[in-house]
This record gives C-alpha cells, sequence and structure tokens, in this order.
C-alpha cells in the first residue's frame, strides 16, 4: 500500500507540472524532492517550499542532543539556482549560530555546497550535512577563526558560549 | 497506476478456470519448450490460485510491465502464478516495506533479486516470456526498491536511456551529459574520473530492463521528450515554408507559361503600359524603375526572388498608403499583375542571358 501511496503522489506531481507547458528539469527535479522529502524525512529536519517558488526554500534543523546546539530550531534559506542540479543550492543560516563554519551573515561553509558538490546530491543529504557540522564541527577550515582557536584551545568554553547563543537566538 | 489496479482487479479469481483454453500457441510453445504442458498450466494456475493476498500484486506488475490488452495479460498473470518463483517470493514479505526497522534485512535481500532479475530479464529474449514473466514475480515485492535502484540520480527520475560509467553508475545518457559539461568529467556518484566516449552510449540490458519494468514511466518521458523537440523544432516550420513559398515563385520564375497567360488575361494594358515607360499610376511606375534595374544585369534565381518579395511589399505599402478604398482594390489587382510580368520578363532575361 505504501508502493502504491507513493508512486501516486509521486506520478500525480508530475504530471500537474508537465501539464503547464514546459517545466524545466530543474523544476521538475525539485519537485520530485519534494515529494521524496515529504515522504521521507531526514530525522530533526524539515524542508519545503517558501511560498509559490519552487526555487526558493526554507528549511529547519533541530539542534541534535549531545551538542551545545541542542534543543534549538534553526531556520535555513535554500535558494535553488535555475541550472540545479548541475550547480549547488546556496544555503544561508538564518538563524544565528555560534559556529566556526558560519559565518556572521550565516552562510555555511560546506566543501560539498562548493567545489565538491556533485549533481547526484539532493537537499536531504545537504541537510544531513549541515547537521553534522553540529556535531563535528571544521576547526581546521574556520570561516571564523576566533571560534575555531576557541574550539580547540578550551572546548567547554567553546560550548558553553554556543549554547548561550543557541538559547538566545534558536529557541 | 491506482486506476489499473482497481480495472485489472475485478476479473481475476471467477475467470481463472473459464479461460485455460486461451493460451495463446506461442504462450503454449514457449511453456513446452520450458517443459510445461497444458495440464501443468492449470494445475499451477489453480494452486498457486489459494493465495489471493499475492496474487493481487503480481498482478497490478504485470500489467504495469507488459502493456497488453486484458486478455493478454491475464495469461501471462497466469503465468506468473504457476512460475516455481513465487514460491520463493514470501521471503520478501510485503509487510515488510512498511516497517522501518529491519533495513539491514531488506539491504541484504535486495542487491540479489536485483541481480537474479537483471539476468532473467537477460535471458527473456532467448526463452521468450516466460523467464521474463517468472522474474517479474521475484520482483514484486521490491518494486519500490526497484525503483530507487534504476532511478537516476541526476533527474531523479526512472533512467531514460541509461549510460553506465567506467565506474559502473548508471544515469539518464542525457543527464550524464550535462552533468559532464557542467561539472566536470566526474561521476556525479563516486567523484571518479570518466571518460566521455563511455558517457554516450546507452546500456542496452539495464534500457531494455527498465523498459520491461516502467513501461508508464518511460512511455510518460518519451512522450515528454518528443514535445520537447517539437518545441525546439518549432521555428522550422515557418521557415520551410517560407522556402516553399521561395521554391514556388523559382518555380513561376522558371515555368513562365501559365503565369504569362494569365497576366495577359489580367491586365494586359498594364504590362504594355510599364513596357513603354513609368505612367502616372503609382504601380507600374514602381515597376518601370525595378524593370530597368533588372536589364543592367542578369540576377541570380535567389536575388529574383527576393526582389519579387521586396517588390510586392513596395506595392502593397503603397497601396495601402492611399486613401481611397476602391483605388486601393484596382491597384492591388494592378500590383499582382505587374510582379508577374516582371517574373516573366527576369525569367526571359535570365534566359536570353544564359548562353551568352
Amino acid at each position: 500500500m505504501n508502493s502504491t501511496g507513493m508512486s501516486a503522489l509521486g506520478g500525480g506531481g508530475g504530471r500537474s507540472w508537465s501539464s503547464t507547458t514546459s517545466v524545466s528539469a530543474s523544476g521538475k527535479r525539485i519537485q520530485k524532492e519534494m515529494t521524496d522529502l515529504n515522504m521521507d524525512p531526514p530525522s530533526d529536519c524539515s524542508a519545503g517550499p517558501k511560498g509559490d517558488n519552487l526555487y526558493h526554500w526554507v528549511a529547519t534543523i533541530i539542534g541534535p542532543p549531545g551538542t551545545p546546539y541542542q534543543g534549538g530550531i534553526f531556520f535555513l534559506d535554500i535558494t535553488f539556482p535555475s541550472d540545479y542540479p548541475f550547480k549547488p543550492p546556496k544555503v544561508v543560516f538564518k538563524t544565528r549560530i555560534y559556529h566556526c563554519n558560519v559565518d556572521s551573515t550565516g552562510n555555511a561553509s560546506l566543501d560539498i555546497l562548493k567545489d565538491s558538490w556533485s549533481p547526484a546530491l539532493t537537499i536531504s543529504k545537504v541537510l544531513l550535512a549541515v547537521r553534522s557540522i553540529f556535531t563535528n564541527p571544521d576547526p581546521y577550515n574556520p570561516v571564523i577563526p576566533g571560534i575555531a582557536h576557541l574550539y580547540l584551545a578550551d572546548r567547554a568554553k567553546h560550548d558553553e558560549l554556543a549554547a548561550e547563543w543557541t538559547l538566545r537566538f534558536a529557541s | 497506476m491506482v486506476g489499473e489496479e482497481s480495472k485489472q482487479s475485478p476479473p481475476n479469481p471467477k475467470n481463472g478456470k473459464k479461460n485455460e483454453s486461451m493460451f495463446s500457441p506461442r504462450f503454449k510453445s514457449v511453456a513446452e519448450m520450458a517443459g510445461w504442458d497444458e495440464e501443468a498450466l492449470l494445475i499451477a494456475s489453480l494452486v498457486v490460485e489459494d493465495t489471493p493476498d499475492r496474487d493481487f500484486k503480481q498482478k497490478k506488475r504485470s500489467d504495469l510491465q507488459f502493456k497488453t490488452p486484458p486478455t493478454n495479460s491475464r495469461r501471462k498473470r497466469r503465468a506468473q502464478r504457476k512460475s516455481p518463483v513465487s514460491a520463493s517470493v514470501p521471503v520478501l514479505d510485503f509487510d515488510e516495506d512498511e516497517t522501518s526497522g529491519e533495513e539491514s534485512g531488506k539491504k541484504k535481500i535486495e542487491p540479489k533479486t536485483n541481480a537474479d532479475e537483471k539476468k532473467e530479464l537477460g535471458k527473456k529474449e532467448l526463452s521468450g516470456q516466460k523467464t521474463g514473466v517468472s522474474s517479474s514475480s521475484s520482483c514484486l515485492p521490491c518494486m519500490d526498491k526497484l525503483r530507487d535502484e534504476l532511478s537516476c540520480a541526476i533527474c531523479l527520475e526512472i533512467c531514460f536511456e541509461p549510460s553506465t560509467t567506467s565506474c559502473g553508475h548508471s544515469f539518464c545518457k542525457k543527464c550524464l551529459r550535462s552533468a559532464a559539461d557542467k561539472c566536470g568529467k566526474r561521476c556525479p556518484k563516486c567523484r571518479q574520473l570518466i571518460s566521455n566516449g563511455r558517457s554516450c552510449t546507452v546500456n542496452t540490458v539495464l534500457w531494455n530492463t527498465i523498459q520491461l519494468l516502467f513501461p508508464q514511466e518511460v512511455e510518460a518521458r518519451k512522450v515528454s521528450v518528443t514535445h520537447n523537440s517539437r518545441e525546439t523544432e518549432h521555428p522550422s516550420p515557418p521557415r520551410r515554408s517560407h522556402y516553399n513559398a521561395r521554391n514556388w515563385s523559382i518555380q513561376a520564375l522558371n515555368n513562365p507559361e501559365g503565369e504569362r497567360q494569365s497576366v495577359r488575361r489580367e491586365s494586359h494594358r498594364e504590362v504594355r503600359n510599364r513596357s513603354v515607360g513609368p505612367s502616372g499610376t503609382i504601380s507600374s511606375s514602381v515597376g518601370g524603375d525595378v524593370s530597368v534595374r533588372m536589364r543592367r544585369r542578369v540576377p541570380g534565381q535567389d536575388e529574383d526572388a527576393a526582389l519579387a518579395l521586396r517588390l510586392q511589399r513596395e506595392e502593397f505599402m503603397e497601396v495601402f498608403r492611399g486613401s481611397d478604398e476602391q483605388y486601393r482594390r484596382s491597384s492591388l489587382a494592378l500590383a499582382r499583375a505587374n510582379l508577374r510580368a516582371m517574373a516573366t520578363r527576369a525569367a526571359n532575361t535570365r534566359i536570353r542571358g544564359r548562353p551568352t
């Protein structure tokens, strides 16, 4: 039953899109990703179009337990380029976060969102990757060196600050 | 898919015994090749008919797989029911799909059935329907996983004309090509370098498998592809028609006999007028002007046509600039006559000019 439900939903989505003149390949793919995300959302993450624009999404990630970001809800803006999936989507934190890999404007420095992007990656995988920097910050390739220093030098202090920011901005 | 299911479900339980005589000769011969006589088929179909729950799913898949009229697929359904493979199906319990906790168990089974499935489909061409059908019954419960497995990671749809990289990953040919163009020559899945030549060949076995398993999706994709190509070709029809028009006018220039007659009939006076020299009417003055230009040199066919077109346009412009409705009408006819005469003369000039 699960199978028929999924295929009917997916097929229906495809049909409704193909009926409106010619939908670009990127639009189709984003549509498909949306249905797939609804069917099987990654843990602690959610994502969907902001409004009518299929190319502009908003996503949320819940701070993973066991990290200083625990209990926070982090909002992200996702903007798809017109030649998605051949170019990476733009992912920006809308919620302030104390993290050595997220700059003050919210840009997450993830290699898969830049040079290591692959068209086989999906938003679901991107969200998982973003979530993974919560649990495993990369202080050796920081965008905010101060936080990276503190992370390496005084982990407890870093975590305390991060938790404070989470409490202040993300809950 | 849902509609299909409901459409196909009613006839099955009742028709099971009634239609045994409907085995086609071809099916029988195939069955014989596989060592099944008709009696065995009957018995097998009766035996497997006892498991209605599985039947339900098999039916749907077989319909998906072979886009054939209902009677035909009923035959095939029976073939599935009697096929020995269906006995092994319970291993892959359908309920598994709904329980999320058995990931590891599922994954172990998946590749095996997948491989079996493909092997059997590959054999299908040799041994006829039977193997193909039985393989479909073996993959029934994992259709979703098959769908995932046979989907292109780039467009996320069922691979259309799959192309396999040297590292063993398959994508739609088109998707792989655009990925190579826009993202560099690396496999989108494993980032290994991929060679150009490989990326253009379709993995035939895989493509055939996909066509057998997902005929509806493939058909939909084909339709959209042809639709798109038609859209991109759209600018050509007007071009072609223009070309035809040009051909036509050239033809008229080459064979002016008929045209000349009609010209004489329509406005004998105008032709004479213009050949004498520019008269008071606008149209003939334009015609005279051009005719002078034409005598200067022998124009090529294309130039003739272009000239005629330009002339026509000029005439119309001039005609519509005038305010008098009646005059407009008559001068339109004049313009046309002028044009024809022009064409005739251009042709004549060229014919005369050629021997020199």
